[in-house]
């Protein structure tokens, strides 16, 4: 009995094992986000639209305010179409929430109220820009995947915003030392 | 030829929350447990050239393409479009409907990827991480998914109208 036990711990710690890796990670979202299509793409396009964090918040979103405003507010088609919008977005809210409770790693963090209105003016923004390119950067990778160059070309400009926002955040850095 | 997968579209309806639910749980719980992020690994990569998140972000892509593939072979009608730019040339995979020309799509990728990883850096993540550390407790990532939320109405009821116009009028779209 005692020794069962012992291997089931083993067996989640190697699971675990795998889940704290990016890399099989990575590989595990590309992978489910083509297996969502297969299953799904019935219900309506577009193609490539496994998973996107920017894409599914914005159908969740839209769809609901559409459905209490009475508004015609653009959504994908699939959630157009579905009975309720792609629901990823909840679900990695609940999954994270669970998983953070279970491993004992959620901690309250507050912020000032300066930084509160920099997050929420940074959360407008992101989405707009976003939504401007076609999708947040895991949809870009879907669409590369997908054999999408202006997906690619967005990568590259995702790298260029990386880069000069280094440089930013050095200056900041320096000038507050 | 209409796009078909392996649920009819009646089933596929009803199925959409369901499926795409239990997809957000697992990444929830996986992207939880390594800290996943897409613009995290290129930041760590060019400040301290840390390969761990960038290597997850490029897993992301190889995977898709593999997995886009296999079920291509198994199932090609649920890909009509594999390999894209076959297809549709340069032409981007749309995400909401919009009829513009390639140039106009290049533009607003190069805008919105420079402002995406600007402020994904600034701000100390994309937009997993933050949902992620939302659900780990952090308040300040909660206000970004507020933000985000509107965000996506300001996009859909003002910003799209007003980006088309300002790019017919220049003659780009």
């Amino acid at each position: 009995m005692a020794e069962n036990k012992a291997k089931e711990t083993e067996k989640i710690s190697c699971v675990d094992t795998l889940a704290r890796n990016p890399l099989y990670v990575g590989l595990a979202i590309g992978i489910l986000a083509a297996l969502v299509q297969v299953l799904l793409i019935s219900a309506g396009g577009p193609e490539a639209y496994g998973f996107c964090v920017a894409c599914h918040t914005r159908d969740v979103v839209n769809v609901a305010v559409n459905d209490i405003f009475g508004t015609k507010l653009a959504v994908a088609a699939i959630s157009q179409n579905a009975v309720l919008p792609v629901l990823t977005v909840i679900g990695v809210l609940i999954g994270a929430f669970v998983s953070a409770r279970y491993y004992q790693e959620f901690r309250t963090k507050t912020g000032n109220v300066k930084s509160y209105i920099w997050y929420l003016a940074g959360g407008i923004f992101f989405m707009i820009f976003a939504l401007f390119m076609g999708g947040c950067p895991y949809r870009m990778g879907l669409r590369i995947g997908y054999g999408d160059i202006v997906a690619l070309i967005g990568v590259v400009a995702i790298i260029i915003g990386v880069l000069i926002g280094i440089k930013i955040a050095t200056a900041i850095a320096e000038r507050e030392e | 030829m209409v796009a078909a997968g392996w649920l009819s579209k009646d089933v596929a309806i009803i199925a959409v929350p369901i499926v795409t639910l239990f997809l957000g749980l697992l990444i929830g719980w996986l992207a939880q447990r390594s800290g996943f992020c897409s613009i995290g690994g290129l930041r760590d990569f060019f400040m301290f050239r840390h390969t761990r998140l960038l290597y997850g972000y490029l897993a992301l892509i190889v995977g898709a393409f593999v997995g886009y593939l296999v079920f291509w072979l198994i199932t090609p009608s649920a890909f009509e479009n594999f390999f894209w730019i076959l297809h549709k040339g340069l032409m981007p995979v749309p995400g909401a409907p919009a009829s513009l020309t390639v140039a106009a799509y290049v533009v607003l990728a190069v805008i919105g990827g420079i402002a995406v990883g600007l402020i994904g850096v600034l701000l100390g993540g994309c937009p997993l991480r933050q949902v992620v550390m939302t659900s780990e407790g952090n308040i300040r990532s909660l206000w970004f998914v507020i933000g985000m939320c509107i965000g996506a109405v300001v996009f859909a009821a003002w910003v799209s109208g007003w980006g088309v116009a300002l790019l017919k009028m220049t003659g780009i779209a």
